[in-house]
């Protein structure tokens, strides 16, 4: 049921070019240089250490990996984080 | 994100440290209570420190207590300590505010002019009736009405044709545009004479439209008129034209300059002071020294010791350097007397000559005197003496 309204909502977001983090309540990952991550939609930190953070999102667990990491700005909408970044997966 | 920071700095904020086992928590608990953390730094694997505006500081102590972490405060930043840190230090903020202020007011008033553009009218001339207008040093800039101290000034001094005063910084510029010196034209349409501008004998005369009145060799005075505009004819109503003809006539030129063989000069000696004085507006500071010499040059320099660019400050530095003189009493032999004579006699003839005139023939006579050589220049030059003037 769940992944049928998923489906009907990608489907319309596409239809209707509708930005699909909005429609979704999926994260959007923004990725400055290689010293600035920036994750709107996010759900809460779950792990902060200096070489890696993990960020729930509405898809999946996010996971930035790096070095010298700090979290410029906390908001409940969006985080910002900083340091020298190798590697952002899901 | 600047805005809140901007914000957090006016309200006051706070770098703390955060030690417990749950420091994830502490960071999501805080942002779902609506509270703003930055620049969160892990210092440890149980601590971070992060900073956090004062006024949510209070809601912090609940979600301390449910993640069983400790809280500590490192520093308080932002407006509100840097209030307090001043006024346990009232003496200085009030010099600094005072020294802030006074130099905003400084700001505010005009501190030097300047006179740009001027070709023959002397810059002091236009200073001054600047200065009458109401644009002095120490004006305050607000006061000013450019546009009526412009007409009245162009008014007073016709012989501008533009004038503009710009202010920047505390510093006034005025550009103005001179008047070309125009001559009497008169229009082709009108009727004129066409009289000697000099005495002189007409070498050539060609009329090209009016009655010509003299001949070639003819001898005529200053004012003399040459060619007639009226033209009266038998049979025929008088017709008034509009002459003109070239006229060269050779005229002379006469001058005479005596120099004595006596002569007083001034040498330096080498030996100088310099004194120095500060100027603040039109006052002068400085300790009243008198002048080790009887004979000397003086030599003032001004100079602006405060200014930033377009802000200059009325403070200045003026020195004086006094350059002693010794009298050397000095005889001229014959030949270097008639030099000078000559030297003297060919400048002021430079000045009498029109573009256009050729010098014929330049004599000199000297006279040998006791104590002093007289010289008198005659010369012949040929030059166009045709002057037109409106018949009335």
């Amino acid at each position: 049921m769940k992944k049928r309204t998923y489906k009907i909502k990608e489907t319309l977001s596409n239809a209707l070019e509708l930005p699909k983090d909005i429609i979704l309540d999926v994260a959007k990952v923004t990725l400055i240089g290689s010293n600035n991550v920036a994750v709107e939609n996010h759900k809460g930190i779950l792990e902060y250490n200096e070489d890696q953070i993990r960020v729930n999102t509405g898809s999946g667990i996010l996971t930035i990996h790096g070095s010298k990491l700090n979290i410029k700005s906390i908001l409940q909408e969006e985080i910002t984080i900083t340091g020298e970044i190798n590697s952002v997966s899901y | 994100m600047i805005v809140i920071r901007l914000w957090n700095f006016f309200r006051g904020y706070a770098i703390i440290i955060v030690e417990g086992l749950k420091i994830e928590r502490f960071i999501n608990m805080a942002i779902s209570n609506g509270i703003y953390i930055w620049d969160i730094k892990k210092l440890s694997y149980t601590s971070i420190s992060a900073k956090i505006g004062l006024a949510n500081f209070g809601k912090m102590r609940e979600i301390v207590r449910k993640t069983d972490s400790t809280i500590e405060i490192k520093e308080k930043r932002g407006l509100p300590f840097m209030w307090k840190n001043l006024k346990r230090h009232k003496l200085f903020t009030a010099s600094v505010l005072m020294l802030v202020v006074m130099i905003y007011i400084m700001c505010s008033y005009v501190w030097m002019i300047e006179v740009i553009g001027v070709k023959n009218i002397d810059p002091k001339t236009v200073m001054e009736i600047v200065n009458q207008e109401g644009l002095k040093e120490g004006v305050r800039k607000a006061k000013l009405d450019r546009h009526a101290i412009e007409n009245r000034v162009l008014i007073k001094l016709p012989q501008l044709s533009w004038i503009g005063i710009q202010i920047r910084g505390t510093k006034a510029t005025i550009e103005v545009v001179e008047k070309r010196e125009e001559p009497e034209l008169i229009s082709k349409t009108d009727a004129c004479d066409i009289v000697a501008s000099k005495s002189g004998v007409i070498d050539k005369i060609l009329v090209l439209n009016g009655d010509g009145v003299v001949k070639d060799g003819a001898t005529v005075k200053k004012g003399q008129v040459l060619v007639m505009g009226t033209i009266v004819r038998e049979n025929t109503e008088t017709r008034l034209v509009h002459s003109l003809a070239q006229i060269t006539a050779r005229t002379w030129y006469e001058d005479a300059e005596e120099m004595d063989l006596q002569q007083i000069e001034f040498k330096e000696t080498g030996r100088n002071t310099t004194h120095y004085k500060i100027k603040i507006l039109d006052k002068e500071f400085g300790f009243k020294k008198s002048i080790p010499y009887n004979e000397y040059n003086e030599l003032r320099e001004e100079k602006n010791i405060l200014s930033f660019g377009d802000y200059i400050f009325p403070v200045k530095l003026l020195s004086t350097e006094y350059q002693e003189l010794v009298k050397v009493p000095k005889t001229l032999t014959v030949e270097q007397a008639k030099k000078r004579c000559e030297e003297r006699l060919n400048q002021r003839l430079k000045l009498q000559l029109s573009e256009d005139a050729v010098v014929l023939d330049k004599k000199i006579d000297y006279f040998v005197e006791k104590k002093s050589v007289k010289a008198k220049i005659s010369v012949e030059i040929l030059e166009e003496i045709g002057v037109k003037k409106r018949i009335h």
